[in-house]
């Protein structure tokens, strides 16, 4: 049911047959990339512009965006390889561009941003900062659960997120590469539904929050991985519909709300509050907001005021309903 | 609340609009909001507040406030005042 690329290995990747391509690499793996492919490097300009049959890109989920975007919205068609450096984003499984255009998210779906091949470099995991990996995984838990809640979710897709759900409870909140094919499903899962409040939040609040806390770094993975919990809650209580579908799908309510919880940040929650306060409409306003499993009215912004996590209930289910592994 | 206020104050929320503009007879080609997404917004708002589920047929075929109480009403939930 999902839709993904072919996935390789490194060692495949090294040997695929792609005619004359290049590595663009972000900065920081340029030289692993050198050591690790037999391509030069190529700027994504000069793939754009230049007589090359495709492109390998190295990097996370702007770059690989930006390489999707650029490549297919060119005249002439070149293989598009897409290696992440970290999971999250999962752009390398998904139709979905997001570009940073002027301050604002700019979000595009069409299939032919779905890239040719994807590569794991399970080793990258390694390197990958404990607090950003486990962000990261939230990021990966949004992807599934807004999905998997999506109006426009079909009974197939949910059976499909509701075993990759199961399969996340039980990895670890951590530098594991396992997350990197978590992840990819994850977000082909929800390019074929939708998002919802956790990923409008994030995208109306990333720059206000930046421009607000100047000397602390607000990317997607922080805001995502700490607006779950309350979002998950919200939904709950504003709707049968996670109760009707968690149960209907055997999920474990409490082993949710555990890994939510763990991904949670009540400091930076704190922070984000006043700003959602102030940036309410444009929350609203975003699309991924307005395909929410549960309807965000302009008088929901008094819930996320009071909302606290040490008072958030221990299971996202109602009473004796919770489905125990 | 009587059917009527709530739907109203479904529709307001769902999208954006201020209270005085809200008109039991407005289409959905005056209110911008009304795109494919506020056909979703509505169609989870009406399942939340009436407790009936639109089909995508149903949600997609709407083109007016009017005919969200007709077909609303044909399900059982009524309008009259």
């Amino acid at each position: 049911m999902l839709n993904l690329p072919p996935r390789w290995t490194m060692d495949e990747l090294w040997s695929a047959d792609l005619g004359r391509v290049g590595v663009w690499a972000s900065p920081s793996l340029v030289v692993r990339t050198d050591e690790a492919l037999p391509w030069p490097r190529l700027a994504l300009a000069d793939a754009v512009a230049g007589d090359w049959d495709g492109l390998v890109v190295v990097g996370g989920g702007t770059m690989i965006d930006e390489a999707k975007a650029a490549l297919r919205d060119a005249d002439r068609k070149r293989t598009l390889v897409v290696v992440p450096s970290l999971w999250g984003s999962g752009a390398e499984a998904s139709p979905v561009v997001v570009l940073n255009r002027n301050g604002a998210k700019q979000i595009r779906v069409d299939a032919k941003y779905l890239p040719d091949f994807r590569a794991t470099w399970p080793e990258l995991a390694a390197t990958v900062p404990a607090q950003r990996a486990r962000e990261a995984c939230g990021d990966c838990w949004a992807h599934a659960l807004e999905g998997f809640l999506s109006p426009m979710a079909s009974d197939d897709l949910r059976r499909d997120l509701s075993e990759l759900l199961r399969e996340m409870i039980a990895a670890p909140l951590a530098n594991d590469p396992c997350w990197f094919e978590l992840s990819a499903r994850a977000c082909a899962g929800q390019a074929a539904s939708g998002v919802g409040l956790v990923h409008g939040v994030a995208h109306a609040l990333e720059h206000a929050l930046s421009a607000a806390y100047p000397d602390e770094s607000w990317h997607h993975a922080k805001i995502c991985a700490t607006m779950l919990l309350p979002v998950m809650q919200f939904n709950r209580d504003t709707s049968e519909k996670w109760e009707c579908l968690t149960k209907a799908w055997q999920l474990d309510g409490e082993a949710i709300v555990a890994v939510l919880r763990n991904l949670h940040d009540a400091s930076a929650y704190e922070r984000i509050v006043p700003v959602m306060a102030e940036k309410w409409m444009s929350v609203l306003r975003d699309p991924c907001s307005r395909m929410n499993g549960a309807l965000v009215r302009p008088q929901s912004l008094e819930y996320f005021r009071t909302w606290r996590a040490e008072t958030a209930p221990l299971s996202l289910l109602k009473e004796g309903q919770g489905v125990r592994a | 609340m009587h059917n009527r206020e709530k739907l109203k104050s479904l529709l307001v929320d769902v999208f954006l609009l201020e209270p005085a503009e809200f008109r039991f007879d407005m289409t959905r080609e005056e209110v911008p909001t009304w795109d494919s997404l506020g056909v979703v917004s509505m169609a989870v708002g009406i399942h939340q507040t009436f407790g009936y589920h639109f089909t995508p047929e149903e949600a997609l075929a709407i083109q007016g406030v009017p005919d969200i109480m007709k077909l609303l009403e044909t399900k059982g939930i009524s309008f009259d005042a």
